[in-house]
């Protein structure tokens, strides 16, 4: 494993701290540092007087399903048209392809992973409409993140947004785009109830469930059915995923066969193991009573 | 020697094709199930093959259930009578001691009646419970497109497999016996024969009586 982990570790030549900075680069950090904080003491200031903004749960959720998208980008349309009058992807609150090149991993291959070892696999993101803590809500400095009336979806309200593009860097999934054109956050609303997207979409991939927390039971990010096997498998985990395994969710953990499996054992995947270890016992017994019934039959026939 | 038709074409080409499936389906099954056994066709080979022979498995069930109920073959052969009760202790009493000691079956198959008490219980039970149960869950694995989100959602893949793998091995056990059975007959291939041809053979010494219900627990070939 280390060895494998090895090949990962930035090469030489990448700046390190300790010796590549010069004095002048450091008097530069140094500055811009100042600047940032002093930006940051008001925020700092509000974050310790008021409490976290706590939401009611939103009504409803789109959960997207990867393996049946097939990448055409009408949601991104109908969302755009829908709220923001013209079609613009960049500003859709469903982001279709911008995984494309980062694996079922998707968004956090792409900022904690290796980068380009793409699937192809085209994997939907979507406003997830956390309950509390809100992060683009408790962010927003002119508290403009707002639940909507109809759906209890976060939306933002373009009347308080001043376009400071805080909540885009607050939201841990960067749902939230920004439109340069009104100068405003936008975010997913679930469209009053009728999510476009789900609408406009045409091999089902889409579905506008009620919200409940789909920690851990979402669809994954990788097709149930391909599998890799064997020696490939472990190749795959080793390089890919090198100590996620351990800290990824149960539905994160989606590289089967990854554990040598030893003889007559379970797949590792396969949970209920102890119906095998049942089968095991049962099975002897029961070929083994038939043995007995037929020898005994012969023999009580001579 | 006195034959009886016992089993129509449809229904002795119904249990080959399902003999069929289920082997395919047993020995894929294991294979995808244990790790750890040599991969005698490769992973997705197996899965392709136990998919398209459960699908086989599928179309035998329901041409079994509607056969079934349209020649009355269910009604026929599988209603449970009221002597039927005792028939269950006499029976076993047959099989766990008197088959020793050469005594005939107390149960005669007919065309009116083909399946002892024992036997209906254990049919009916593969047929309405275990094999139904083998192959919704099967089904709900084969990907369809309308359920595919609910049980990724609920989550509820790994209690499918569960309740898929103990059917199987719950199959398999009933398998073993039900394969030993088919040796008990006059000779131990003259079942088999039987499920081939049609025509149980019967005993030439045993004259065959017409079925009355009170000789039946009488007489009976082996």
């Amino acid at each position: 494993m280390d060895k494998h982990h090895d090949m990962f570790e930035p090469p030489e030549s990448s700046p390190r701290l300790n010796h590549l900075f010069s004095r002048r680069q450091i008097l530069k950090l140094g500055g811009i540092s100042i600047v940032g904080a002093s930006a940051l003491a008001p925020l700092l200031a509000r974050g310790a007087s008021t409490p976290l903004i706590i939401m009611e749960k939103a009504q409803g959720i789109v959960i997207a399903d990867p393996a049946t998208c097939v990448g055409c980008g009408r949601c991104e349309l109908a969302c755009t048209e829908f709220n923001d009058g013209k079609a613009a992807p960049t500003l859709s609150r469903i982001k279709v392809d911008r995984n494309i090149n980062f694996g079922p991993d998707a968004l956090f291959a792409w900022r904690e992973g290796q980068g380009a070892w793409g699937s192809g696999l085209v994997v939907q993101d979507v406003c997830k409409q956390c309950p509390h803590p809100v992060p683009c809500a408790n962010i927003c400095p002119e508290d403009a993140i707002v639940v909507a009336p109809s759906t209890g979806a976060r939306m933002v309200n373009m009347d308080k947004c001043t376009g400071c593009k805080i909540c885009l860097k607050a939201c841990p999934w960067e749902m939230i785009s920004f439109d340069p054109d009104s100068h405003k956050a936008t975010k997913c609303d679930l469209c009053n109830g009728k999510p476009k997207c789900v609408e406009a979409c045409p091999a089902e991939a889409l579905s506008y469930v009620s919200w409940r927390d789909l920690t851990g039971k979402i669809p994954p990010r990788v097709s149930t059915t391909a599998r890799p096997q064997g020696d490939r498998a472990t190749a795959c985990f080793e390089c890919h995923l090198p100590g996620q395994r351990k800290s990824a969710s149960p539905s994160a953990r989606m590289i089967p066969g990854a554990a040598k499996p030893s003889l007559f054992s379970s797949r590792p995947d396969s949970t209920f193991s102890w119906i095998d270890r049942l089968g095991t016992i049962f099975l002897p017994v029961v070929v083994l009573a038939v043995i007995v019934h037929g020898a005994v039959r012969t023999l009580v026939k001579r | 020697m006195k034959k009886t038709y016992l089993h129509p074409l449809p229904l002795r080409v119904w249990h080959w094709v399902n003999a069929a499936a289920v082997t395919l389906l047993l020995a894929t099954g294991i294979q995808l199930r244990l790790a750890g056994i040599p991969d005698l066709p490769s992973h997705s080979t197996a899965l392709l093959i136990h998919r398209y022979a459960g699908w086989t498995m599928v179309a035998s069930c329901v041409f079994w259930l509607i056969y079934g109920l349209a020649s009355n073959h269910l009604g026929r052969h599988y209603r449970l009578r009221r002597r039927d009760i005792e028939g269950i202790f006499s029976q076993t009493k047959f099989y766990v001691w008197s088959i020793f000691k050469g005594e005939e079956n107390p149960h005669r198959p007919s065309p009116d009646e083909k399946f002892n008490p024992l036997q209906k219980l254990a049919y009916g039970a593969v047929m309405c419970i275990f094999t139904p149960v083998l192959v919704v869950t099967g089904l709900l694995f084969s990907d369809i497109l309308l359920v595919r989100k609910y049980i990724l959602a609920w989550n509820i893949v790994k209690l499918l497999d569960a309740i898929h793998v103990i059917g199987a091995y719950l199959f398999v056990l009933y398998l073993v016996v039900h394969v030993y059975m088919a040796t008990l007959g006059r000779t131990p291939l003259s079942h088999i024969k039987a499920m081939i041809v049609g025509y149980e053979e019967e005993h030439d010494a045993l004259p065959y009586l017409e079925c009355s219900r009170e000789q039946e627990g009488e007489k009976g070939n082996g």
